[in-house]
């Protein structure tokens, strides 16, 4: 036989752990190549993007999927090891065999080592295609601005030259310990059972000999126990982060940006306003606002008979009257005295920009922010709240520093998440930006229904006394601009959650391997098993008892540790409710069943297999 | 069809076995006729290759014929399913391989006990025969050890104790000396004579002169054909 036939028949003898193997490689490469290319997009580089979200919103993405990103580099690493470890760990039996028929050592080695090669270059190369595949399928469904950009291809070689070389070491490990051994080692049961005396003889029910062999069967198989429920408690851990995690984090920055914008909230402004404030809002999402607007313009200017209208109409609960604008803003720095030195530490710079000025009656705002401080009350005359883009962008305490606008200084106060022109924002009392806009009208309006009230009969004489006052007014709700906001971070989230779907497939191919060399190590004693009168599924329950403790054990280490990641760690006041739970629970649950069921794939086939083809 | 004597425990007809392997078929039982009455030992020889195994496989049930009837303790083997054999298999027949074939997750003792725990048997009574069993082999001193401690004889032993552990009314076994010494073949032969004198039903496919002795009827497997040994 040729050098290469051997190692090219013998993988294809073994069609399911060739392919099994190969398989878990792929979806490793292409999940770790695939997180590469959507952080590149979205995740690690949003903040310096700057086109979509707001940075409070961003930095909690940015902090998810840095820890996914970690968690699926882990888990690679670990099933890359574990799937050709076990690959390898299968063959030291052939190369006690092939050493005893008298095949140099050297040799024999050869044959493995192109196996190895074989897989691994097929594996990392698939791999590659699967992961572009992906990212192309996402960027192609989901059309968010930020991802439309061509693909990193230097990440490709990347990806490839480190999970070669992961495979490559973790492949060579047990066949030099196979190459060590002697051919009477490699082929001694002693070799995959560790032996000491049993304890005294207990007559069990059947389930409990079922446990009694599946638990010693883990046990004398502790290495590759051991490394699979390394391996599945760290994906059970990326499961629960991005599971759980990713609800929770959808549910509470949904709820950010809700509270923010407002629910139910209506509209009344110039045509070209309320066209403007739509796509000041939109630009969480991507869009472009018009950069020539001129807010001061006095056709712009909301009547204050508009205002007498509302506040007399039946079923309005808040009419939020306010004056917007754009304006230069500048960072005022301070300082601080240090309690222990009493040292002075001066706080920020002089850093300048731009913002939206929203000037506010802070008893009547329609909108309740997510606000680090506090918004504004009716005392405060020279406060602002600021947004959280400009807090992080501008400032270094923010709480501690003030913000100068048209050479008027106002003390920071609050910072609040807002979508509105991407946080990029500043909340001052209107009576203050009217003074020295001298502009006395709004040149907008937010009004609040009241929940009791009959909405359409409510809009619908709203337009009325509007049309017959300015004919240029428009009135439209928020709730529509509301849920594109609302959308868009959910298909974010999504997309954060798509990642470790690809690890999850792995680890579940992985606990097929696993099973797989449970059933190639104990066939000898299932067919006597089964030859001296034990029924077919009794096999099936010794390899399900198995997996079951080796998913278990895992699920448990990694929910636990999961979940205080996600709630101490990644969210940040976090939104929780007992449908969340639920959901989480079902999801998580539903990934472990349907790990358990795969597992038992290798069982139930083996089970069907005559008792001869397996004896001989 | 004929007819299956009262007292015959194995009742086989026209029994024919074959298998492909490539476009080659292999015959490896042709037209096999065997009836053994109940209390019979029977041995059967012939050279390797001639069937012998694969004929005591069929029938404890563990391999199907390709053709042909096969009767043991009244049940038509042919018709049934695989729960259905398991099951007979643990009741009814003790099976002794060649290759002993103990498992190597259990202790001796655990080998022996797991027929009875399988068939639901009391706890009291498996420990009870249990203890009697390995003092019949004389292996009481290894109960609690695991057969890749044992030596082959050794092992040999326990699988004749596993093979008696519920008391079948048939023992079979393949080739139980080939694997072991003179010494150790002896205890085997031994043990089969006891077998013969509390009345089992036996057989036993051997080239063993000594078991061959013992045989109540000695049949030949030549060419996947069954004769008399004196045929």
């Amino acid at each position: 036989m040729s050098k290469a036939a051997f190692p090219v028949n013998d993988l294809l003898r073994r069609k399911l752990q060739t392919s099994l193997t190969m398989a878990t490689l792929t979806l490793s490469v292409a999940s770790t190549l695939f997180l590469l290319l959507f952080s590149r997009r979205i995740g690690f580089g949003i903040t310096a993007v700057g086109d979509t979200l707001t940075h409070g919103l961003s930095a909690v993405f940015s902090q998810f999927v840095l820890f996914v990103g970690i968690l699926i580099f882990a888990v690679g690493a670990v099933i890359t090891s574990f799937i050709i470890f076990l690959m390898m760990k299968q063959r030291t039996r052939d190369f006690g065999l092939i050493k005893a028929a008298g095949c140099p050592n050297g040799l024999v080695f050869g044959y493995f080592m192109t196996e190895l090669l074989v897989i691994t270059f097929l594996g990392c190369v698939l791999g590659l295609v699967l992961g572009f595949v992906a990212d192309f399928a996402v960027t192609n469904i989901l059309h968010f601005q930020a991802y439309q950009k061509p693909p990193d291809l230097w990440l490709a070689p990347l990806v490839f030259a480190a999970f070669f070389a992961l495979a490559l070491i973790f492949g060579t490990k047990p066949m030099l310990d196979a190459a060590r051994l002697s051919p009477i080692k490699a082929l001694s049961p002693v070799q995959y059972f560790g032996l000491s005396t049993g304890r005294k003889l207990k007559p069990l029910s059947r389930f409990g000999l079922t446990l009694k062999i599946a638990s010693r069967s883990l046990f004398r198989r502790q290495s590759a126990s051991i490394r699979i429920i390394l391996l599945l408690s760290i994906v059970f851990v990326l499961l629960t982060v991005s599971i759980s995690g990713g609800i929770i984090a959808s549910d509470t920055t949904q709820s950010w940006v809700e509270n923010a914008i407002g629910k139910n909230i209506i509209v009344i402004a110039h045509n070209s306003m309320g066209a403007q404030y739509k796509l000041l809002l939109s630009k969480f999402f991507g869009a472009a606002e018009n950069g020539d607007f001129d807010y001061l313009d006095e056709r712009l200017a909301i009547p204050s008979t508009i205002l007498q209208q509302l506040n007399s109409t039946p079923g309005i609960a808040t009419v939020d009257a306010r004056l917007i604008l754009k304006e230069h803003i500048q960072e005022v720095s301070n300082f601080t005295i240090d309690p222990e030195t009493l040292v002075t530490i001066p706080v920020g710079d002089s850093r300048e920009g731009d913002s939206l000025i929203v000037g506010v009656d802070p008893e009547k705002v329609t909108a309740t922010w997510s606000i680090q401080g506090r918004f504004l009350n009716t005392e405060d005359a020279w406060e602002a709240v600021i947004g959280d883009s400009i807090a992080q962008t501008m400032f270094s305490q923010p709480l501690s520093q003030s913000i100068r606008l048209q050479n008027r200084t106002f003390s920071i106060v609050g910072v609040c998440v807002d979508p509105i022109n991407n946080g990029k924002v500043t909340y001052v009392p209107v009576e203050q930006l009217q003074t020295f806009t001298n502009m006395s009208n709004p040149n907008i309006v937010l009004v609040k229904l009241e929940p009791s009230a009959d909405r359409s009969a409510t809009l619908a004489q709203i337009k009325d006394e509007i049309t017959s006052v300015n004919s240029d007014l428009t009135v439209f709700e928020l709730d529509e601009v509301l849920q594109e906001n609302l959308s868009f971070l959910g298909s974010v989230w999504s997309t954060v959650m798509l990642l470790p779907l690809f690890t999850l497939a792995s680890a579940a191919l992985c606990l097929i391997g696993y099973t797989m060399l449970a059933v190639d190590e104990q066939r000898q004693e299932f067919a006597i098993l089964r030859a001296t009168g034990t029924k077919p599924n009794a096999v099936i329950a010794i390899l399900a008892v198995q997996s079951i403790v080796i998913l278990l054990s895992s699920f448990a280490v990694g929910i636990s540790l999961g979940v205080i990641t996600t709630l101490l760690i990644l969210v940040p006041n976090p939104v929780v409710t007992t449908v969340t739970l639920l959901e989480v629970a079902a999801l998580l649950f539903t990934a472990l069943a349907g790990m358990f069921l795969m597992s038992l794939y290798p069982a139930a086939r083996f089970a069907k297999t005559p008792i001869l083809k397996i004896m001989t | 069809m004929t007819t299956e004597p009262n007292n015959s425990v194995v009742y086989v007809h026209s029994l024919c076995k074959a298998y492909q392997l490539g476009e080659t078929k292999v015959e490896v039982l042709k037209d096999v006729n065997l009836n053994v009455a109940r209390g019979k030992f029977v041995a059967i020889c012939g050279p390797s290759g001639s069937g012998k195994t694969t004929l005591l496989n069929i029938i404890s049930g563990i391999d199907r014929p390709t053709s042909g009837e096969v009767i043991v303790l009244g049940q038509d083997l042919v018709v049934q399913d695989e729960d259905f054999l398991a099951e007979f298999r643990c009741d009814n027949v003790g099976f002794v391989f060649q290759s002993y074939n103990l498992v190597s997750t259990l202790t001796v003792a655990e080998n022996v006990a797991f027929p009875m725990e399988w068939s639901r048997k009391p706890e009291a009574e498996i420990e009870k025969r249990v203890t009697e069993l390995l003092e019949t082999v004389d292996l009481q001193h290894r109960a609690n050890h695991f057969p890749a401690q044992l030596s082959g004889g050794e092992q040999q032993r326990v699988a004749f104790a596993r093979a008696l552990a519920n008391d079948p009314q048939l023992i079979l076994a393949d080739e139980p000396t080939g694997n072991l010494d003179t010494k150790n073949g002896q205890k085997i032969t031994q043990m089969l004579r006891m077998l013969k004198a509390n009345g089992k039903t036996v057989i036993v496919a051997t080239h063993d002169s000594e078991i061959l002795q013992l045989a109540d009827q000695a049949l030949c497997l030549e060419d996947g054909r069954l004769a008399s040994r004196n045929e």
